[in-house]
């Protein structure tokens, strides 16, 4: 006020997609496409199931990262009261209300089971898994899955509903509310995150163990997750919305968050394998093993590449990060990567069990790709659709739309 | 007071700096330890400090006249106090570095009155550590065979050894946080130049201020070097105490061996290293009327990081005990059944009260700001991460795969000396920072302060921030300017 600037304020033309606008087609059009996509699905099963099952589970938990991505990426802006990243915290908000889809999509896996996990029915000299079935039975999995899918439905709605009632009312008391409850949506959510990840994608493999594989996971989410916010924005602002809203600073701090939290990726990647390469105990290395076995070393030699070098160096310029093009770039390369890496995790064992041996693309990683894509882009669209882009009612969005890296 | 303690930013980011205190007070205030000699507490932790600082020497003089025999170290137990209590130095380390480096980078300005004495802790903790290992070796006179040095024996360290990582992990690490550490100090100690009344002071904060005047050309050098410095720091932080946790994780020693140690030792060691920031500041900052400075918003925020932390580390617990009972094998849960349950029972528990149980404590905002609480707190943090590597140390060498050799590992009184002496040198060394180099950045509080914008408008209030209210969702002719 005393400085130049009038305050700053968005228009609602900038924040609301018009009902004419190509985007406001697009929740119908992804939903009509997912259901496509899961209707091929279902009718490329065929006699082998195995490979329909690995692909849904392959695609369900690259989706499943873009939901609890947002959750985190909400209920830490809350934890730490940042300032900058309210003009982005919609599109994350968006993201976690996908949440209790993930639910209904999780019903092929419940119908795979059998194919997916060896220790449904353990061998009978299996002392090992003998031991471990307190915990990997099938009646607890089903419980523990309904309880996550339970939980983070509620935090996302919570959250979700309290952040839109805001818009309205623009109660500062809504900001309060959240910043408290969201410590303890991050003990709930770190917990339910890497048990889900020990029963979904550790448990493929249920004589390999490994206590950072849910860390492992949570941080692949997080690269996921910066990268969509970065391209959702983008996308929107070619749509004409959001002009001046999000700025080539707010591109820059994601940018940054890509970078940042890829090298954790790696860091933790790192750590899990070069522990177990060193100490080289059979039941450990194992699951590296599957890994190098044919064209599976191809993959995990583009993974170590195209997961950390290229974008490490790629992501590392200030100018790379500032401008749209190269930052889009950089960000569909992660979510590409992002892919390879859940393929990797969860292919190869079975692959490996029913005599393949290296890596193929099925035709049905395309198709339930397409399914459970066209269902999560539906739901995220249609909640872009319905309310505002930004938070308009925070009481601290006038800094975030200032907000500018020095 | 308890309006000044708001820190709500939906209502307005409170000040920094209590009281409405100008650059000319700020100066005076972080001068006075310097300046002044009638610092009776000071000379009273002084001495206690140097007299433990002595039973340093004289436990190191005699462990080199007699050999480590004079610990309580035995078969299986090879790596004893000596390994609990470098680790548990260096993790000390780490918590200086995150304020300088990793929160500068995250735009966090409230670091700006805490970085200076934590990258000092730093650098004092490292000290501390390297003695441990250094002293290790036995016959001391040959510790450079810790440096791949060429000589006619060919005879090298074992490069695919983590000892042999460490070392030049730590010294990266020392030698960078200690140019960090420099280059921040510079503008201050060219104040301190400026400030002073005697000779020798001119000449020696004359020396080491490197010719500063403070013209804008320095200032510019001066931030780029410090925003490269961070980021060279940032990486440091991670790697020194993930090499650390590979000195016991590439074995295949249960208990040891486990995939999360990276990160959970780093959580530990930021952990236990905010306990020690809290341990010397909270003290500190009363002694020498800094507590408008070192504001109760700086040791609650320093609390929530104890509690993050704590809690990461709490995970990793967790995550250990779930997979060695998950993984089936029988060595790994006898491992953490006998931590738990086993002779050593008493030191696995003190240390999960201290790291995971009374850090909970913090959730409540009357713990938080409350200086007495968390200065116990602090204590409990110091405590329970020494044990923590105590636990993982002993536990794990005692009841090896052999339970013939099996015995109850015992310190000697040495061990203890020793240990106890690593403090008087780190606190003798705090002590004469304190009162030798400001313990606050004063350049860097007062780039934070109000009177620091451009635009600052005393008549208003002293609020320069101005164009922060509300925006609203206007009618659509209104755009932003």
């Amino acid at each position: 006020m005393s400085h130049g600037h009038a305050p700053r304020t968005v228009a609602a033309e900038d924040v609301i997609i018009p009902s004419g606008h190509a985007l406001a087609k697009l929740p119908l059009i992804a939903a009509v496409v997912g259901l496509i996509g899961i209707g091929a699905s279902f009718a490329l099963m065929g006699d082998h199931p195995e490979q329909f099952y690995l692909s849904w589970l392959t695609n369900f938990a690259f989706f499943l990262s873009f939901g609890l991505g947002g959750l985190w990426f909400v209920i830490v802006q809350h934890v730490t009261r940042a300032g900058w990243s309210i003009v982005v915290r919609r599109a994350a908000e968006n993201l976690m209300v996908t949440l209790p889809v993930f639910a209904l999509l999780f019903i092929p896996v419940i119908m795979g089971m059998e194919h997916l996990y060896h220790w449904v029915h353990p061998e009978e000299g299996d002392v090992v898994l003998q031991g471990k079935l307190g915990y990997l039975n099938t009646t607890f999995f089903l419980g523990r899955a309904a309880f996550y899918f339970i939980g983070w439905a509620l935090f996302a709605l919570f959250f979700y509903a309290k952040s839109v009632r805001q818009d309205e009312s623009k109660a500062a008391q809504i900001s309060r509310t959240l910043r408290g409850v969201a410590p303890v949506a991050i003990v709930f959510f770190a917990l339910t995150l890497t048990f889900g990840a020990f029963d979904w994608f550790m448990s493929l493999d249920p004589h390999w163990f490994s206590t950072i594989f849910g860390v492992y996971y949570f941080a692949g989410t997080t690269v996921a997750t910066f990268a969509l916010l970065a391209l959702s924005a983008m996308v929107l602002q070619r749509g004409g919305l959001l002009k001046g809203v999000v700025t080539t600073e707010h591109y820059h701090d994601l940018g940054k968050y890509l970078f940042a939290f890829n090298v954790f990726w790696t860091y933790i990647a790192f750590s899990q394998y070069f522990l177990i390469w060193y100490a080289n105990i059979p039941e450990e290395t194992m699951w590296y093993m599957y890994r190098m076995e044919g064209t599976w070393l191809y993959v995990s030699a583009f993974l170590a590449l195209g997961h950390f070098v290229i974008p490490f160096f790629y992501l590392m310029s200030r100018h790379i990060k500032r401008n749209r093009k190269t930052l889009a770039i950089g960000a569909l390369w992660m979510l590409m990567m992002h892919w390879v890496d859940m393929y990797w995790v969860i292919q190869p064992p079975l692959a490996h069990h029913h005599g393949g041996h290296g890596a193929s693309l099925s035709v049905l990683d395309l198709t339930t790709f397409i399914g459970i894509g066209g269902i999560f882009l539906a739901v995220y669209a249609w909640r872009m659709r319905s309310k505002a882009l930004v938070p308009v009612g925070d009481p601290r969005l006038a800094e975030s739309l200032a907000f500018e890296n020095l | 007071m308890a309006q000044r303690l708001e820190m709500d930013p939906v209502s307005g980011r409170a000040p920094l700096v209590l009281g409405a205190t100008s650059f000319d007070e700020l100066t005076k205030a972080v001068a006075a330890p310097m300046e002044r000699t009638d610092w009776r507490k000071w000379w009273v932790a002084f001495g206690v400090s140097v007299s433990l600082l002595g039973l340093l020497l004289v436990s190191v003089s005699w462990l080199v006249w007699e050999g480590i025999g004079i610990w309580g170290l035995n078969n299986p137990v090879g790596w004893g106090w000596a390994i609990v209590n470098f680790v548990f130095w260096v993790g000390i380390g780490h918590a200086g570095t995150l304020i300088s480096a990793i929160l500068f980078l995250f735009r966090q300005s409230w670091r700006t009155s805490i970085n200076r004495s934590a990258e000092a802790m730093t650098i004092f903790a490292v000290m501390c550590a390297l003695i441990f290992p250094g002293i290790h070796v036995g016959r001391i006179w040959m510790a450079y065979y810790l440096f791949p040095i060429p000589n006619q024996m060919s005879m090298w360290p074992n490069f695919r050894s983590p000892l042999l990582w460490d070392v030049f992990a730590v010294s990266t690490y020392f030698t960078v946080s200690l140019l960090f550490w420099f280059v921040g100090l510079i503008p201050d100690l060219a104040t301190m130049r400026d400030r002073a009344t005697t000779k020798a002071r001119k000449i020696g904060y004359g020396i080491f201020s490197l010719g500063w005047r403070g013209s804008h050309r320095h200032w510019q050098h001066y931030e780029i070097a410090y925003l490269i410095l961070a980021g060279l720091a940032t990486p440091l932080v991670l790697s020194v105490h993930t090499i650390v946790s590979f000195d016991f994780a590439v074995s295949q020693l249960p208990g040891w061996h486990t995939t999360i140690f990276p990160p959970y030792f780093v959580a530990g060691a930021i952990f236990s290293g905010f306990g020690m920031v809290l341990t010397l500041l909270i003290p500190a900052r009363v002694i020498f009327d800094l507590e408008h400075i070192i504001t109760v918003k700086h040791l609650e925020n320093m609390a929530k990081i104890i509690l993050l932390t704590g809690s990461l580390v709490g995970y990793s617990y967790a995550m250990e005990f779930f997979i060695a009972w998950y993984s089936g094998n029988p060595n790994e849960s006898f491992a953490f059944v006998n931590r738990m349950f086993g002779p050593y029972a008493w030191a696995y528990w003190i240390m999960v009260s201290c790291n995971v149980i009374t850090p909970q404590l913090i959730w409540f905002r009357r713990v938080r700001q409350s200086p007495l609480i968390l200065f116990i707190l602090s204590i409990f943090v110091n405590i329970g991460m020494w044990f923590e590597r105590f636990v993982i140390t002993v536990t794990s060498l005692a009841n090896d795969f052999l339970p013939s050799s099996w015995g109850y590992f015992r310190p000697t009184i040495w061990d203890l000396t020793t240990f106890l002496g690593s403090f008087g040198l780190f606190f003798t060394m705090f002590c004469l920072f304190v009162r030798f180099l400001p313990l606050v950045a004063l350049a860097e509080v007062k780039s934070v302060q109000p009177e620091a914008d451009p635009h600052y408008d005393p008549e208003a209030g002293g609020v320069a921030r101005g164009d922060l209210e509300g925006a609203t969702l206007a009618a659509p002719e209104v755009t932003h300017a």
